[in-house]
């Protein structure tokens, strides 16, 4: 049996749904980030699997994917620097502790 | 022959990408959970590898098990507890949010599996090539946005974590 299109959307859905997970079940920040990152994997998958799987004439969902890989390295970096910084400020990381905008 | 090949060397990259991933969102440790999200971005860079997107696989490799590993680390490293290491504790949402993961692979599968696949596929003999005529010529505007929205990540992440005055 050959591995097509609906093999790597299907591995692509239950990555996509662990990182969900994560990121709804997770009490530290830098854990819901981590979660943010496998989904951004597993929609780099898709595009990748489309662009080799159907009758395409270039690479579009691969450069789309290098743009997707580009905001979420940016994503991440920017996230490490907002969890450091609330941890500077009120000494917890805990998502379900801040509800409160004004410091 | 290869094409069995092929398929074994699918499965088991799957079965790699997705136990580590379940390893990342299980795991009692913050740092074990980091260590498994490395190994499941060497899976995902494999993969591409094997869609023949190599260059998308060399990127995977620097990028995310490279770079985002690292600042992950780091991150865990700064943000952690005096008392023992640190840990990764669920929310007391944890079931609502099985349910939910649950019904959305259900959903997904079907419409996977219920939508007729297009026959086809396109392999380039030479991605890098490929993507660089792409990303200069045609996705000009696209490639200055990102690199523009790279030097203001930067300068924002430099800012947020010195602190207005500081930096």
């Amino acid at each position: 049996m050959t591995i097509g299109l609906n093999h790597c959307l299907l591995l692509s859905a239950a990555l996509f749904a662990i990182g969900l997970y994560g990121v709804l079940s997770k009490r530290n920040i830098i854990a819901v980030l981590m979660g943010v990152e496998l989904m951004l994997n597993a929609v780099n998958i898709n595009f990748v699997a489309f662009n080799r799987f159907t009758p395409v004439s270039d690479l579009t969902g691969q450069l789309m994917a290098v743009f997707a890989i580009t905001v979420g390295v940016a994503e991440v970096a920017i996230g490490v620097a907002l969890a450091y910084r609330i941890y500077n400020d009120r000494q917890t990381i805990n998502v379900d502790e801040l509800d409160n905008m004004k410091g | 022959m290869s094409e069995m090949l092929g398929t074994l060397v699918f499965y088991a990259v799957a079965f790699v990408i997705l136990a580590t991933a379940l390893g990342v969102v299980t795991s009692k440790n913050l740092v074990h959970s980091a260590l498994l999200m490395t190994a499941c971005f060497i899976g995902v860079g494999v993969l591409f590898i094997w869609l023949s997107a190599d260059f998308l696989g060399a990127m995977e490799f620097m990028l995310y098990s490279g770079g985002v590993a690292i600042l992950v680390v780091m991150g865990v490293m700064l943000t952690k507890r005096q008392d023992g290491p640190p840990g990764n504790p669920f929310n007391h949402r944890k079931i609502t949010a099985l349910g939910l993961v649950i019904l959305f692979v259900l959903v997904m599968s079907t419409v996977i599996v219920s939508t007729p696949v297009p026959s086809g596929s396109y392999v380039s003999a030479d991605t890098v090539d490929a993507l660089a005529d792409m990303m200069l010529n045609k996705y000009i505007l696209a490639f200055e946005i990102a690199a523009t929205l790279l030097l203001a990540a930067l300068v924002g992440a430099i800012i947020l974590a010195k602190g207005d005055g500081e930096a």
